[in-house]
């Protein structure tokens, strides 16, 4: 019932879309969010609590990790709509978009989250493929939303190259199905009765599909060194896209790495499982650390750390351990909301300025007053100072990374994170102080706008301030997700 | 005539290889689709299984008939030269494929050891198939050949589920099918856009974002 509601309320919004004017539209979208959101508290809540498992078999079912994930998309989910509705409206109000175009953003929007949802609720393997398939080809429209020849040359190479890893993916899938057909099991892709049957299988078959499976998702969840569409689609997405893109998108593939991941674990143990994880991670946060240097596009710079940060997420889980498992899970939860509030502020700046060059953006504080003080905290937020929750994922990890003896991984993890915080600080503090250019005029923000900002900094705000409260409670949560 | 329809992927997999334009790659990939129908017919006709045959026909429809009918309509269409634009030339392209003919081979006897001659044929042939989309899409320069690159590492992975674990769930294979199809459609939709807004096709000229 609770599912019928957060997947009929995404797709009811994409055909109203079509039916009432965008102005109207917008309110109803951020509505039809909101009780998407409460539903999707409500079912975390209760898949915790009472460990509640919603089985359809053959189809669906939502355990605690699915509804972790949805829950994220819900919030990340209900701020973008509400951010969209003064954006969109301003695209308008400037002559950018037409109304037309306007209710094709509120159908693709509304499709993208559909695809979202469906992806942590989905039980056989065959279609969450599908269904992550799916999240491709419809985000590839807000990607070339703009359709300028930025937009489309960075949505088809997205497209591209997150086809490509898809079928990887797919090959890895069919060869778990082989192992698992051989140690007797039925003709199903049911990950449930998968991991059940693990300590049965083909361990050489299971270790070379689960290689296809990762390098084939991790291309969609932005794992270097297969990350190379992700700058590009990133930055050249329609503002609210683009959050979402960074927030979630890449979180639905790391989902079906860790379905995976259970399954690899009970067949061939954790060591194969988090060598190959750590290997990625690293190389994560290698590349994006040399890029963010360097980089000189707001937009760029704010994708590549998406990259950087799905590197902790994988550490963390490569680690393995309570504490590392507790802070990957806050972290997939803190960044999705830090980072698509940095994408909030970043899409206001270009809209006001029209570049992405961090060098010639002066003055955000003084020209966007509200967007300049909340990047500020952003800023702050995504880098890891207390009291935002990411410096204690990051804690987290890195204490779980000394305690299980992986020194090496733990200081290259906090040395990364360093040089990558004195490069958005030197670059941030360029932007947002200074006087801005004569020509630009300060803007007021829309309220709806300001609201989508509350809402994303308010929880990564509470959940910083309680953690050292609730230490235990987040092991436990993270003991019930994987 | 399982063998010969397996024999016809195969070579179907050096044709792709080997062509320099256009209608002929597009061509090479109808007559893959064929052989793989083929083969699919003929394991529904042993087995008498219903659901195979459904899948023999989606593989007709889609694979032999809608979606190479679609991309030589762009071809025709957007009017560039159908020139592929090779990075390797084919003498080249057909030895590289060669080798890795070889290579597949020894991966399929690793992975599944002990098991028939044929089973090993046929996996072989499937990774064959899956690097000979690969190589389309690394070494040519069209984006049609991207797609076309996609669609022939979908047909090998078709084998590949075929040859290891009797064919996916139907109803998986129903939604990669509609999957397989909504992503060409949509690849379509973006090539026309690429072709209006750059008037080439020309993937190695798409290189204004970088860093």
């Amino acid at each position: 019932m609770i599912l019928l509601l957060i997947l009929g309320a995404p797709l009811l919004l994409s055909i109203s879309a079509f039916m009432v004017r965008s102005r109207v539209f917008g309110v109803l979208n951020s509505l039809g969010y909101f009780v998407v959101f409460c539903a999707s508290v409500r079912l975390f809540r209760d898949s915790l609590v009472s460990g509640q498992v919603i089985d359809y078999p053959g189809l669906l079912r939502v355990d605690t990790l699915s509804a972790f994930f949805i829950l994220v998309t819900a919030i990340v989910g209900f701020a973008t709509a509400l951010y969209s509705v003064g954006y969109i409206r301003k695209d308008i109000a400037a002559g950018v978009i037409s109304e037309k175009k306007a209710r094709l953003y509120g159908l693709f929007f509304n499709l993208f989250c559909l695809s979202m949802f469906f992806v942590p609720m989905l039980e056989n393997l065959g279609f969450l493929w599908a269904a992550i398939e799916m999240t491709t080809l419809v985000s590839a429209f807000l990607v070339g939303f703009y359709n300028t020849k930025g937009s489309v040359e960075a949505a088809w190479k997205y497209i591209i190259i997150c086809s490509v890893g898809i079928v990887l993916a797919l090959l890895g899938t069919v060869l778990f199905s082989y192992a698992f057909s051989a140690a007797g099991g039925a003709k199903t892709l049911n990950w449930s009765d998968m991991a059940a049957a693990a300590g049965r299988m083909d361990r050489n078959i299971i270790k070379i599909a689960f290689i296809f499976v990762l390098v084939g998702y991790g291309t969609k969840a932005g794992l270097a060194p297969m990350h190379t569409w992700l700058p590009d689609a990133h930055s050249q997405a329609i503002a609210p896209a683009s959050a979402m893109l960074s927030g979630v998108l890449l979180k639905t593939s790391l989902y079906a790495i860790l379905r995976f991941g259970t399954i690899v674990i009970n067949a061939v143990g954790f060591a194969y499982f988090g060598n190959l994880l750590m290997i990625f991670g690293l190389a994560s946060l290698f590349i994006s650390c040399a890029f963010i240097l360097v980089q000189k596009d707001l937009k760029r710079m704010l994708a590549y750390s998406s990259i950087e940060h799905l590197g902790i997420i994988t550490l963390g889980l490569s680690i393995g351990n309570a504490f590392a498992l507790a802070g990957a899970f806050l972290h997939i939860f803190s960044h999705a909301l830090a980072k698509s509030f940095m994408f909030f502020g970043a899409g206001q700046i270009v809209g006001s300025y029209h570049k992405h060059n961090m060098r010639s953006i002066r003055g955000v504080l003084t020209s966007v007053p509200f967007a300049g003080a909340m990047l500020l905290l952003g800023v702050f937020a995504l880098t890891g100072l207390p009291p935002f929750s990411i410096f204690f994922s990051e804690i987290m990890i890195a204490i779980g990374a000394f305690s299980k003896g992986a020194y090496l991984a733990g200081s290259a993890m906090l040395l990364f994170l360093g040089v990558i915080f004195g490069a958005f600080i030197h670059n941030f503090s360029r932007m947002i102080f200074g006087l801005p250019p004569k020509e630009i005029q300060p803007q007021a923000t829309p309220l709806s706008i300001k609201l989508s900002y509350l809402v994303l900094l308010i929880p990564i705000c509470i959940a910083g301030i309680i953690v050292p409260w609730i230490k235990k409670d987040l092991l436990w949560i993270a003991r019930s997700l994987f | 005539m399982r063998i010969l329809a397996l024999l016809g992927i195969l070579s179907t997999a050096y044709l792709l290889v080997i062509t320099k334009r256009m209608p002929a790659l597009v061509r090479s990939f109808r007559y893959q689709s064929f052989f793989l129908f083929l083969a699919t017919l003929l394991v529904a006709v042993d087995s008498g299984s219903l659901e195979l045959y459904a899948v023999a026909a989606l593989l007709f429809i889609f694979k032999v008939w809608v979606i190479p009918h679609y991309l030589f309509r762009i071809g025709r269409e957007i009017k560039v030269k159908e020139d592929l634009g090779l990075f390797l030339n084919p003498q080249l392209s057909l030895l590289w494929s060669l080798g890795f003919t070889y290579l597949s081979w020894i991966f399929a006897c690793k992975l599944i050891p002990g098991s028939s001659l044929g089973q090993q044929m046929v996996l072989a042939t499937a990774f064959l198939t899956v690097i000979t989309g690969l190589f389309l899409m690394m070494l040519r320069m069209s984006a049609l050949a991207q797609v076309v690159g996609i669609l022939v590492m979908e047909n090998g992975l078709f084998l590949l589920a075929a040859a290891v674990s009797g064919g996916m769930p139907f109803f998986v294979e129903i939604a990669i099918f509609l999957d397989i199809f909504v992503s060409v459609i949509i690849m379509g939709f973006f090539l026309y856009r690429i072709n209006k807004l750059f008037t080439h096709i020309d993937v190695n000229k798409l290189s204004s974002l970088r860093g």
